[in-house]
């Protein structure tokens, strides 16, 4: 198990410097000069050659990136371009709140998914099971800037029930979370339904039933820990994505996130601050793959290792 | 003797397109204490619907449309779910033909034998956990405590099985159902379980045994049914019917299977197919494949009459000497 979990560990460690070069190299194939941009037009050649060569763009790249690489590993991702700031230091304060927003959102897909899921398959075919999987169709297919300003009209401008956007209290996540959250709890809900409707056709249903079990316990006893298994994979790479920043949902709710940060790095052509909300981000949905994983095997000891 | 099972004209099957699919018709059957009792058929000639009827789990659509149940004289058709919960696993228990998909691959073994004293009875964990080794060591499971903290995919086949039977004898109930119990198992295991089953009989519980393998049943069964497009063809004691088969299916499946001393390089076998139950023949519905089929078994369903020392055969062969 141990040997696994090093293993696992150490293929991660190099997908992410994979990526690092991939995301370093797609940064410098972008056609435009970056300090030209940061300057504005009319700047003297003399100052932005100036700039380039502080900032060591004009070093070869193998240099660039080996810098780069070294001085990430020691936690400097730079100097953000158009703040003038730190870059982690950036990212420290807006993760908070995507961190926040995506515990809110994912904790609504999971509860909303996982009792729509079984009721509807424990119901299947009843008004309540069309309902809930129409709730979960229209969560799977409504784009997320619409399920927000459809949010927004409803609850906001027309009820006004909660604040159009900003972040001022904990009321101000339950509108950007139940947007961001709907689509996972769509396609957990569609997930668990589908899952538990074979299960219960399974042979070992049948024994519990032969026990004496009633319906209730079949369900949970039997039933939802063999459902578990593919929807807690789901589960934990969605809380991934959702973590690594949540880009037009913090737009339209206007939410210092990393997902508004990296979409101000790439307005400002801001090299260094998109390299490290890239970087950040891969880093959180590599880590959800291995808790994926990892938390397959503590739950089905089929492919749990033998020692 | 005391039956403690009696199922009497009992038909289970669906409802389908307006019209009514009988996977069972009109059975009736017993089984005594201490027996062990066989139903012997194809796939799909209703001998697991007739097990899942008694058991009251038969699954959706499907449904008992009339007869009787009775389990020490308890009628279980029409009992209240609550109530038959009640009795399932503690009273009357099964196991399945597949012992790979009929243990939960996440649980522990020991936490499913036990399982059932938990449902049924007030116990400790600590009482559950000791009565469930002991019941695994004595249905011949070696180092019963260790193999509690396994998991299903880690034991044998054989071991599987006899923790299926574990788990449905350790509230030692009146009445067993094994719906194929050997049919996964290799020969070896199978005379094992089977030589198991009849030390569970010995012991007071009946047991219905359900198999489509006339070798096992005339191994370990005192008494015979055999089933055919859902109805009961014929019945005997095991040694009666195996020396005078009566009814023309019976006789084919006897010979298909011919002993050692039987002489010929080719198996018989009967034609054709079970039919498809949405078109059931009329009358006999053994007729389509009898070498002896008459006018009147294309119209009418023969009745069950009684060759004579409890013999029944439903065959108009014998319907008309019974008459006489």
């Amino acid at each position: 198990m141990l040997n696994h979990i090093l293993r696992r560990l150490l293929q991660a460690v190099l997908v992410l410097a994979l990526v690092a070069l991939l995301i370093f190299l797609m940064l410098r194939v972008v056609p435009g000069n970056p300090i030209a941009t940061m300057m504005g037009e009319h700047v003297d050649p003399a100052v932005i050659e100036r700039m380039t060569s502080e900032l060591g763009l004009d070093q070869p790249i193998t240099v660039q990136f080996f810098r780069y690489i070294l001085d990430a590993m020691k936690g400097d991702f730079g100097t953000s371009y158009s703040m003038g700031k730190p870059v982690d230091g950036l990212i420290r304060t807006a993760f908070p709140n995507t961190l926040i927003l995506a515990l809110c959102a994912a904790l609504f897909a999971w509860v909303m998914g996982i009792i729509c899921g079984t009721v509807s398959a424990v119901r299947k075919n009843s008004v309540l099971d069309r309902l809930f999987m129409g709730f979960s169709l229209l969560g799977v297919s409504v784009p997320v800037f619409m399920a927000a300003m459809m949010l927004q009209y409803v609850f906001a401008y027309h009820l006004h029930w909660l604040d159009i956007s900003g972040v001022k209290n904990w009321k101000s996540f339950i509108l950007p979370a139940v947007a961001l959250g709907w689509n996972s709890a769509g396609s957990i809900s569609r997930l668990v339904r589908s899952t538990l409707l074979e299960i219960l056709q399974a042979d070992y249903i049948d024994t519990a039933r032969a026990k004496g079990r009633g319906q209730a316990g079949v369900l949970i006893f039997h039933a939802m820990r063999n459902a578990m298994l593919p929807v807690v994979t789901m589960m934990a790479l969605q809380l991934s994505s959702l973590l690594s920043g949540a880009v037009i949902t913090e737009s339209i709710f206007a939410i210092n996130g990393i997902g508004r940060l990296a979409v101000q790095a790439i307005e400002g052509r801001d090299i260094p601050l998109l390299q490290g909300t890239a970087l950040f981000s891969t880093a959180l949905v590599i880590l959800g793959n291995l808790a994926a994983d990892l938390l397959y095997g503590v739950l089905d000891p089929r492919i749990r290792k033998e020692s | 003797m005391h039956n403690i099972l009696e199922v009497r004209h009992l038909s289970a099957g669906f409802s389908a397109r307006k019209s009514e699919v009988k996977a069972v018709d009109d059975v009736s059957l017993l089984v005594p204490e201490g027996k062990i009792v066989g139903i012997v058929g194809e796939s799909g000639c209703g001998k697991s619907m007739t097990a899942r009827a008694v058991m009251g789990l038969i699954r959706y659509p499907g449904r008992v449309i009339s007869g009787s149940v009775l389990l020490d004289g308890r009628e279980l058709v029409g009992m209240p779910e609550k109530e038959k919960r009640a009795l399932r696993g503690s009273k009357m228990s099964m196991i399945f033909q597949e012992p790979m998909t009929s243990l939960n691959p996440v649980m522990k073994v020991g936490r499913q034998v036990e399982e059932a004293i938990r449902i049924h009875e007030k116990v400790s964990r600590e009482e559950a956990a000791h009565r469930s080794v002991e019941i695994l060591t004595s249905v011949g499971v070696p180092e019963a405590e260790k193999r509690c903290l396994c998991y299903p995919h880690q034991l044998s086949g054989g071991l599987r099985q006899r923790v299926m039977i574990a788990m449905a004898m350790i509230l030692d109930p009146r009445l067993l159902i094994a719906d194929e119990p050997t049919t996964a198992l290799d020969v070896t295991v199978e005379a094992q379980i089977l030589q198991l089953m009849r030390t569970l009989s010995s012991g007071g519980t009946g047991i219905l045994l359900i198999s489509h393998d006339l070798g096992v049943i005339a191994q370990v069964c005192d008494h015979v049914y055999v089933m055919y497009a859902g109805r009961i063809v014929e019945s005997a004691e095991t040694a009666e019917l195996f020396d005078r088969p009566l009814h023309p299916y019976t006789r084919g499946l006897l010979n298909s299977v011919r002993s050692l001393r039987g002489g010929g390089d080719v198996l018989d076998t009967i034609p054709g197919v079970v039919p498809n139950l949405m078109r059931m023949p009329a009358g006999c519905g053994f007729s389509p494949r009898c070498l002896e089929c008459r006018e009147e078994c294309v119209r009418d369903v023969p009745r069950l009459v009684d060759e004579g020392d409890g013999h029944l055969i439903r065959c108009f062969l014998y319907e008309g000497e019974a008459a006489e």
